[in-house]
């Protein structure tokens, strides 16, 4: 009788934990489906400007990535000014700059991205993580040093780093 | 001697990543493109880089008229005018020249002789008097208040430019005759 209750205590206790386990941890497909991943980054590089009445921008292709079967995404920006301010900084002065983000590769611009942001709705075209099948690409993201901000810029090198976070949705 | 070697190599490698991660720091910390992982979020990042050349801007200026003047009394037009570095300490040099005979500061009227002129040059608006400027010559260190490169915004005016005419040019003219020429102002970051 001791060693039946033993037993069935057991086979109790194997079953609860089974059971919880099943009820809050999803599945390996449910977790991944919640994946999302963002590469294919380049640097930025201006070079001299020396034209200060024209607005300058870089526009490159990126890889976004979403496992959800929307494939949904959304994307926010900091930059590395206080606050995650889209600055670049010189010895005593500081540059500001605009990004700009669209769904789609090849774009010279895009929605305004504002600093810690979220700019959600957004659709890849990306059927692989890296892009190295499928497009290679899936996104654009601009970034533009407006007139203004080079003429209100004292002159210098600048330099600054721009941080991207997407997630699925 | 095979085991010398081999212990030689195992040196090697247990050595080679801390060597190569301190050439790496010592390169510069210059950042490069990070790329994301899979994840519920992902994050990556790029570095910006730009260089602002020296630039400076001369505007706001006018003619200088002189119209019946009296010879006996010198004649003096001051007026502001707006120059815009960014350089750092917004300093600049001026160099200015007439259209006379290489470069001189001189009015024409056909073939009656060229009478001269002077021009001064002060740093700060709203000033009747400032340093002489000599034909070609650059006058340096000159600082400028204007934070817009048209004064559009922050000061209206940040120079000022005198140009004067004595009496004893003034006596040379030949009444009722027009005299002109043209004056030329350059700017450049310093």
């Amino acid at each position: 009788m001791r060693n039946h209750q033993r037993r069935g205590g057991s086979w109790l206790s194997r079953l609860f934990p089974a059971l919880l386990a099943a009820a809050v941890v999803p599945g390996p497909a449910l977790a991944q489906e919640k994946f999302a991943n963002v590469g294919n980054l380049v640097d930025y590089s201006f070079g001299q400007i020396t034209n200060l009445s024209a607005d300058q921008s870089i526009a490159r292709d990126v890889c976004v990535y979403s496992a959800k079967t929307t494939p949904g995404y959304n994307v926010r920006a900091s930059g590395s000014g206080a606050g995650g301010a889209f600055t670049l900084s010189a010895t005593g002065s500081t540059l500001g700059y605009e990004v700009q983000w669209a769904p789609q590769p090849g774009r010279a611009n895009g929605t305004i991205l504002y600093p810690n942001a979220v700019l959600s709705g957004l659709v890849t075209g990306a059927t692989q993580q890296n892009c190295n099948n499928g497009p290679t690409a899936s996104a654009s993201l601009v970034v533009m040093l407006r007139a203004t901000s080079l003429q209100a810029a004292l002159s210098g090198s600048y330099s600054g780093t721009l941080t991207i976070i997407v997630g699925a949705e | 001697m095979i085991s010398g070697e081999y212990m030689f190599f195992t040196r090697l490698a247990r050595h080679l990543p801390v060597a190569m991660l301190l050439a790496t720091a010592a390169a510069g910390t210059a950042h490069a493109a990070t790329q994301g992982n899979l994840g519920t979020t992902s994050t990556g990042s790029v570095s910006i880089n730009a260089t602002v050349a020296g630039r400076v801007q001369i505007s706001g200026l006018r003619d200088v008229t002189f119209t019946d003047v009296d010879a006996g009394v010198a004649q003096l037009d001051a007026q502001d005018v707006c120059v815009w570095s960014n350089t750092a300490g917004r300093k600049y040099k001026i160099t200015a020249s007439g259209s006379g005979e290489s470069g001189a500061f001189t009015l024409a009227s056909g073939v009656l002789t060229p009478v001269n002129y002077t021009v001064e040059w002060n740093p700060l608006f709203g000033k009747l008097t400032g340093a002489a400027l000599a034909n070609g010559t650059a006058l340096a260190g000159q600082t400028s208040a204007a934070t817009a490169p048209t004064c559009a915004s922050g000061p209206a005016k940040s120079a000022s430019l005198i140009v004067k005419m004595d009496t004893t040019n003034l006596q040379n003219m030949q009444a009722g005759a027009p005299y002109s020429g043209t004056l030329t102002l350059v700017v450049a970051p310093e």
